[in-house]
């Protein structure tokens, strides 16, 4: 049947479904904070991705942003990342 | 087609007031962190983790039993409460014997960084008790809850290897008696 049609195929796309797949940039698998992975969201949220999404800081150290910012808003003078305790800067 | 977005916007609409994006199990985030935390443990065979009720997680005791040190030969039981903010609030650990210690008081509150001022999130339940360790392999002068014993460990170890031996027994230190928290008989 193939050789008889020369290479083309005899059929037609009528229609198909793209999947695609993602995954967080992060210099780790989990958040340091919630310990959730960061491609889930963190234990306060339902739906990873855009809905719960993943703060780097200018020292590297990567946290859900729910977290961190729990954490930073909480600190009345220091906001320190909590894993080095350098100043805590998110990069944009 | 299924579509990702109108299930989602569906679960949101059945879910009746508070922030959709919340999860309705009962399952709390501390709940949730402490599970980690406690299947994570990696503790020396002194160390064992009691829970009194195994329905509640967030409370538990630890039997500490020190083999090396001024201590060893007694047998210390903390008291472990996680706060429903944790990990941004630390858990509040005592000691639940009126033991002699120049960092905890007669009291049983423990005087330890981490439990207090260095607390940070990505602390675990594991660093708390190597913390509590440490706090009987050296004993901290300079950061007193117990001032009296504090001072006779600056002054004279001698008389405070004394004191603590004395106080293992369930005698006296000075006019404060203690609890006995010997293992074994001698």
């Amino acid at each position: 049947m193939i050789n008889s049609c020369k290479n083309k195929m005899r059929i037609r796309f009528k229609e198909f479904n793209g999947v695609a797949i993602w995954k967080w940039i992060a210099n780790d698998d989990s958040c340091g904070i919630c310990r959730m992975p960061f491609d889930a969201s963190c234990s306060e949220c339902r739906y990873p991705g855009n809905d719960c999404p993943v703060l780097h800081g200018e020292c590297s150290h990567c946290y859900h942003e729910h977290c961190i910012k729990k954490w930073i808003n909480s600190q009345q003078t220091n906001k320190l990342c909590p894993m080095c305790r350098q100043e805590w800067k998110s990069v944009p | 087609m299924i579509n990702l977005f109108s299930f989602k916007e569906a679960t949101n609409r059945s879910t009746t007031g508070g922030d959709p994006n919340k999860p309705t199990s009962k399952t709390t985030p501390a709940v949730l962190r402490v599970t980690k935390d406690l299947n994570e443990l990696q503790l020396p065979g002194t160390c064992k983790v009691i829970h009194p009720d195994p329905n509640n997680l967030l409370d538990f005791n630890l039997t500490f039993t020190p083999d090396e040190g001024l201590y060893k030969g007694g047998q210390f039981i903390f008291s472990f409460r996680v706060p429903v903010e944790y990990p941004h609030s630390p858990p509040k650990v005592k000691c639940t014997q009126k033991i002699y210690h120049p960092n905890i008081d007669l009291e049983g509150n423990v005087c330890l960084n981490i439990l207090r001022e260095d607390w940070k999130p990505v602390l675990t339940i594991n660093a708390v008790i190597y913390g509590l360790i440490f706090l009987f392999v050296e004993p901290n002068a300079d950061d007193p809850l117990n001032k009296e014993a504090a001072e006779v460990l600056k002054n004279n170890k001698r008389t405070f290897e004394q004191n603590v031996a004395q106080s293992m027994r369930g005698g006296n230190v000075g006019s404060v008696s203690f609890d006995r928290v010997l293992t074994h008989h001698r």
